[in-house]
């Protein structure tokens, strides 16, 4: 590499060149109009730029010996805290990394798996938003503006759901929008409760305000159950239970490819804001937990909210596992297994980040985040690729229902490779990406000392074999079908997903450079002091005696009225 | 004291909002989506504290006349502006899919969606 350095101003494009180069996607698909060849020319360019973009991020970023770990975007020049920032960090870049993989996969299938009239409807232009909304909830350094993010993905994913207009979609989307809807409203009350009691939204001004509330006049309190309100509305996003009930129907209902990047990429945003929120920005606050839980017995007790966060997780992510894992068991269709067992695996991401947050080694919470970082890539990859597969066999025989498949390996030895080793990484057999997820898991879970989990983990692990051998058998084993006979699988898309089942062994077999990314990524989610710097270098926890504390606490007296008050003060004292 | 209103009309409004948003009809359920959103909205602008402003928190006011009302911080006020323009845009959205599932099911009754496929 020739290009070791990089002005800073270079670094700072850079963070917003993959959210430039979507919207400039989006918006060339929709002039294009009825041009199906060349939007499809136009949406593979952005594709490809997209994915560059985003490898440059990482290199420069995060990867190189010289990287500065974090790059900024200040929108609009306006200086942290009052304006948007946009910030890439290792965490970032590394979900960034995930959506450009399995995005582009899920655009050249696209182009295959979709009927001529189908392209000259408005699928390209909604695919770029869709990413568009994803990339910007990654970026953003602003609470209200991740909102804005959510909402600009759930739009193009509500059209997504309800793309095929029948019975069932719509059925599918009006639950989807209504669910997602109060959601939004619930994210709003969230956002507005914080506001009030912190004065800002900068993500990395809220983390150095609860790590000082005194200093700034501040009484955190009311955050942990703000924090309870988002951590719902995440939960809602990323399909754990209680809130899984909306995965089967709009996975069913959503063209196959988009299916593959709800799965992918949407859900992660999710897990993203978890991780982020949790560990970056509210793990320091200073705010004693005591909390008796009455029917269990257990008193959640820690000095950040982070401990309620953890308990909460583990409820929500072991009861994923289980209620995935057994109601993939029992589907009768590919896309009705494949979306419980998408539950499940929600689960065992979200699991060891409940180690995380319920620990206090910061060793085992480092290994507890490159877990669950580790185990996202996986499932982005390994269940993005099933569902594409999906995808391949519908185009192949028209069905997807279990009862009407049988023999495909025979008929199409390619599909079946990829299916079944998308699979096998599901399960986690080494050498694939899904191994080192498990492991990873497994050893967080051992490392926290905690045998039920362990045990917990093992059982989903059983049903994970279950359901991924019925699966299998039902489908591409046995006698061929009707269906089956006369089926041609698009050698394009069984092209897609053997590029991706290369990834996924190329993952397992050269795992030492993705366990670096991890673990950058779990070093920048951990690191609330570098968020904190790279956001805003003007301003540091240790210089807090200077002119804001003085105008923060001089604004009123803390509570919802100081905010007009600190905010004013604060510009006045401390913009350069 | 303006607070107090606002409390209860925020308090009226959920509680209306949910009612609707548990009947059976699917335009009542629209219409509780519609109503929860706008009582975030509400909570979201009481959540910036109304006081008695001053001509630094709004300086369009100052050399027109006397005083300054009470009034909300300016950043909430800018993020209800993009709140309520999302959920006009959803609610919108919601009303053509509910008459969509209508053309589908000929039913808007949550009960009667069955299983056509």
């Amino acid at each position: 590499m020739a290009l070791q350095t990089l002005s800073p101003g270079a670094e700072s494009t850079l963070v917003i060149a993959p959210m430039l180069i979507v919207l400039v996607a989006a918006v060339g698909t929709l002039l294009l109009g009825t041009r199906p060849r060349a939007r499809a020319g136009v949406s593979l360019a952005g594709g490809a730029a997209y994915l560059i973009a985003v490898a440059a991020i990482d290199w420069y970023v995060v990867l190189a010996p010289d990287a500065p770990g974090a790059a900024t975007y200040q929108v609009g020049g306006l200086p942290a805290p009052f304006g948007i920032t946009l910030v890439a960090d290792g965490l970032s870049a590394f979900m960034l990394t995930m959506v450009a993989v399995i995005g582009v996969a899920s655009l050249v299938f696209s182009i295959r798996v979709l009927p001529e009239l189908d392209r000259r409807s408005y699928y390209f232009p909604l695919f770029h938003f869709l990413a568009l909304g994803v990339t910007g909830a990654f970026l953003t350094g602003d609470l209200f503006n991740l909102f804005v993010w959510f909402e600009v993905m759930l739009m193009a994913s509500y059209i997504f759901v309800a793309y095929y207009g029948g019975p069932q979609h719509t059925r599918a989307a009006f639950w989807y929008v209504a669910l997602n809807l109060l959601a939004s409203a619930v994210f709003l009350l969230g956002v507005g409760g914080i506001y009030a009691t912190t004065g800002t939204l900068n993500m990395a001004d809220l983390a150095r305000r609860l790590a000082a509330p005194a200093a700034y006049g501040i009484d955190p309190g009311p955050v942990v159950g703000l924090l309870g309100l988002l951590l719902s509305v995440f939960a809602i996003k990323a399909g754990l239970v209680p809130f899984q009930f909306w995965i089967p129907t709009a996975y069913r209902a959503a063209p196959p490819p988009i299916t593959a990047l709800l799965a992918g990429a949407t859900k992660k945003v999710g897990i993203y804001a978890i991780i982020r929120l949790s560990f970056t920005v509210f793990a320091d606050a200073q705010i004693g937990v005591d909390l008796a839980v009455p029917i269990v017995g257990t008193v959640l007790a820690g000095d950040s909210p982070l401990a309620f966060i953890g308990a909460a997780l583990f409820v929500m992510g072991t009861a994923s596992i289980l209620v995935g894992g057994l109601g993939a068991v029992g589907r009768d269709s590919l896309e009705g297994v494949l979306a419980y067992s998408s539950i499940g695996q929600v689960g065992f991401i979200a699991v060891p980040v409940a180690i995380a947050a319920t620990t206090t080694v910061p060793d085992v919470r480092h290994i507890a985040i490159v877990a669950a970082l580790v185990y996202a890539l996986n499932h982005a990859l390994a269940k993005g690729m099933l569902f594409l597969a999906v995808g391949a066999v519908r185009t192949a025989t028209g069905t997807s229902r279990l009862a009407d498949l049988g023999g495909l390996a025979s008929r199409s030895p390619l599909l079946a490779a990829a299916f079944f080793i998308g699979s096998l990484s599901l399960v986690g057999i080494p050498p694939l990406s899904g191994f080192f997820g498990k492991f990873l898991v497994f050893d967080a879970a051992a490392q926290a000392g905690s045998l039920s989990v362990l045990v917990l983990l093992l059982a989903g692990s059983l049903l994970t074999i279950a359901y991924a051998t019925r699966a299998w058998n039902r489908s591409f084993w046995g006698q061929r079908t009707s269906a089956v006979e006369d089926a041609i699988a698009d050698p394009v898309q069984v092209a897609v997903l053997l590029a991706l089942a290369v990834t996924i062994v190329a993952v397992g077999i050269g795992f030492e450079p993705i366990y670096r990314f991890a673990d950058a990524a779990a070093t920048a989610a951990l690191d609330t002091d570098g968020y904190i710097d790279a956001v805003d270098p003007n301003q540091t926890v240790s210089g807090v005696d200077g002119g804001s504390v003085d105008a923060g606490a001089g604004g009123g007296g803390g509570g919802g009225e100081t905010g007009t008050g600190t905010i004013n003060t604060t510009d006045g004292g401390e913009t350069p | 004291m303006s607070a107090f209103v606002l409390a209860l009309v925020v308090g009226a409004l959920f509680a209306l909002g949910t009612f609707l948003l548990l009947r059976r009809d699917l335009i009542r359920v629209v219409w509780g989506l519609a109503i929860v959103s706008q009582a975030a909205n509400v909570y979201l602008l009481a959540m910036g504290g109304i006081e008695l402003g001053g001509f630094e928190t709004v300086p369009v006011l100052a050399g027109h006349g006397e005083g300054v009302p009470e009034t909300t911080d300016p950043v909430v006020q800018a993020l209800v502006l993009t709140a309520i323009v999302i959920g006009f845009g959803m609610t919108a959205f919601a009303l053509v899919l509910s008459y969509r599932v209508y053309e589908e099911h000929d039913t808007l009754d949550a009960s009667e969606l069955g299983d056509r496929e």
